[in-house]
């Protein structure tokens, strides 16, 4: 075998690159990667941090309706005169805790649905497959809309419908890895020393079918931003809290004259869901060695 | 004493759609303590589908019909799943024929070896990690501190066999399967891994259900052989026996096929060209209730495939074998 053994005997990983190791490495080396990390970073940290940084509040009137972005309020008011910084900075919050919140609902009935359908098959699969095409074949938009209208409009009920509209294909994918890896020989291998089918699927299976369902709940992540931003560009978001979607539902009327009023959370929903995107696609590419350029 | 394993009438068949095709047929050996049964016969034979049925994994579709497979006297093919998946790795396990895809490659090897040794005796993690690395030794793995923290990927084909041989034994299990264990491998790392097994068996008193293509191995390492075709044990003795004077005219062919076994007599003058058996062993569903072997047979006669098959029957204490017009006992 190999003659420069690292000889320490303490038992130490060292000079063993664990497979996730080796991916978060090809990961950093990504500029595209690391440029949509820190975007994300710099979002979480403005939303984390911000509004107590900045010190005024998003919904309290500071001045005058329409003020254009300039010294005082730095990027303007609203109609109403609120000052457009702080929402940006305290609607950050809300939507990036839905963009998050609602992508982790997707991958848990995603992946309860699709790791049982394709780790038991035969009639298991059938039926729960047939209720995920049931909800597939719904209008995500619309079907959270009639959610919302149902339940209220409240931020928990907009994170959870968005959630329920959107693991569909996240429970085809996850069904696919699991039937694509349940015939691997290492499964029958885990099989005939004695693993009972939870412990296959939470402990043999699940950590190899996750790096693509990894990549599509980051990608997820961006798409919830953009769902709650059309939820409440449709005037069905949460009126009493501060997000990018309601600045932008709420002065769409005036987009024409006042340009800074949705010009400035469009943008924070542009860098968003843009840095979830690199990030996702870099995820990909560094757990995916076949489609690594080189 | 009981044996370790006894295989009793074992049949299994396949459903389908046009009706039950058999797969196995009243298979029957058994297998004592610290010895070693090899399964021999073409691909298509049923020699991994009883390595399955003994550990209680046929494929879906496939069915015991009937017979039993009693592990230390209890019968494995009657038990709970519950207490089939305590036996599982514990009191039998199994070795695969592909080394390179039978370790999960996101976990260590020393975390896989532990998995078992976690599972079926509660051990700590630190007390597993210890029993793991003590493992890796016993299989003869250099550097085994750093072993335990690789991940399959880094290690040889040969090393993963071994490494697959450390789990299967991690719990001393009284009955191993080795499915193919060297098919995989290069030559003379087919030969250490038969060198090891035999040594660990030595060590462990396991007993060990051998299904090779490798004759010389067969040879080797194992006390009793039973040559199955098509389901169907056709010959079953002691493998000196077996060997030196094949009573079956498959077994007789699948001895004149192999090119390195020259025992006795055979070792001196020029060698014979190698043989092969014309045809091909015929598929499932199309197996006649006399014997199968009959079109391919030279000695086959009309009351070959007019009868049954016969009933395997002894012809010296311990050999059995299945055939109308079985070959006259070598003279040595």
């Amino acid at each position: 075998m190999s003659a420069s053994l690292p000889t320490t005997q303490t038992g130490a990983p060292q000079g063993v690159a664990s497979p996730a190791g080796t991916a978060l490495r090809l990961f950093l080396s990504n500029p595209i990667g690391l440029g949509g990390l820190i975007i994300l970073v710099v979002l979480v940290f403005a939303a984390l941090a911000g509004p107590q940084l900045y010190g005024v509040d998003s919904l309290d009137i500071v001045g005058m309706p329409f003020q254009p972005p300039g010294d005082d309020p730095i990027l303007g008011t609203d109609y109403l005169g609120r000052d457009i910084l702080a929402g940006l900075l305290q609607g950050g919050r809300a939507s990036l805790a839905v963009g998050f919140t609602s992508a982790l609902i997707t991958v848990v009935i995603g992946v309860a649905f699709g790791s049982l359908a394709g780790f038991f098959g035969g009639a298991a699969d059938t039926l729960l497959m047939k209720i995920t095409e049931f909800f597939q074949t719904l209008p995500t938009l619309l079907f959270a809309m009639v959610l919302v209208t149902l339940f209220g409009q409240h931020l928990v009920v907009t994170t959870i419908a968005i959630g329920i509209v959107s693991w569909p294909p996240t429970a085809r994918l996850a069904r696919a890895e699991f039937l694509r890896l349940r015939g691997l020989e290492f499964v029958k291998a885990a099989r005939a020393s004695g693993a009972a089918p939870a412990y296959l699927i939470w402990r043999v299976i699940l950590p190899n079918a996750a790096p693509p369902i990894v990549v599509s709940a980051t990608l997820a992540v961006g798409t919830a931003i953009l769902f709650e931003g059309a939820l409440s560009f449709l005037g069905l978001g949460d009126p009493n809290v501060m997000s990018w979607g309601l600045m932008l539902g709420q002065n769409r009327a005036y987009a024409l004259d006042a340009w800074w009023t949705v010009m400035f959370p469009g943008a924070a929903i542009f860098l968003a869901v843009l840095g979830t995107s690199l990030v996702g696609d870099a995820f990909n590419d560094a757990i995916n060695p076949r489609l690594r350029k080189r | 004493m009981i044996p370790i394993l006894s295989v009793r009438d074992l049949t299994v068949s396949l459903k389908r759609a046009s009706g039950t095709v058999p797969v196995l047929e009243r298979l029957s050996f058994e297998l004592d303590r610290g010895r070693t049964i090899a399964l021999v016969g073409e691909s298509g034979c049923g020699k991994s589908m009883t390595a399955l049925a003994i550990m209680g994994l046929l494929p879906d579709g496939f069915a015991l019909e009937k017979g039993s497979i009693l592990l230390d006297g209890e019968d494995v093919t009657k038990v709970p799943p519950a207490r089939l998946r305590a036996l599982r790795g514990n009191a039998m396990s199994m070795i695969f024929q592909e080394p390179m895809t039978a370790l999960n490659p996101v976990f260590t090897v020393g975390d896989q070896i532990c998995e078992a040794l976690r599972l079926h005796q509660g051990l700590g993690r630190q007390a597993a990690m210890e029993r793991a690395l003590a493992m890796l030794k016993a299989v003869q793995i250099p550097a085994a501190e750093q072993r335990l923290h690789a991940y399959p990927h880094a290690l040889s084909g040969g090393m993963r066999q071994r490494v697959m041989i450390a789990m299967a034994l991690a719990c001393r299990p009284k009955l191993l399967i080795a499915d193919e264990p060297t098919t995989a491998l290069d030559v003379t790392v087919q030969a250490q891994v038969f060198d090891l097994l035999k040594e660990l068996q030595e060590e462990m008193g396991t007993a060990i259900v051998l299904i090779t293509h490798d004759l010389g191995a067969v040879a080797d390492i194992t006390d009793t052989v039973a040559v199955l075709y098509a389901g169907r044990c056709v010959e079953h003795g002691p493998t000196l026996e077996v060997m030196e004077a094949p009573r079956h005219p498959y077994t007789r062919g699948l001895m004149a096929c192999s090119p390195h076994l020259r025992l006795g007599a055979a070792a001196a003058g020029v060698p014979e060209p190698l043989q092969e058996i014309p045809g091909l062993v015929p598929p499932l569903g199309q197996r006649p209730p006399s014997c199968a072997f009959a079109p391919r047979c030279a000695r086959a006669t009309d009351k070959c495939s007019a009868q049954d098959q016969p009933p395997l029957a002894a012809i010296s204490p311990d050999h059995e074998v299945s055939c109308w017009h079985p070959e006259e006992r070598a003279v040595a």
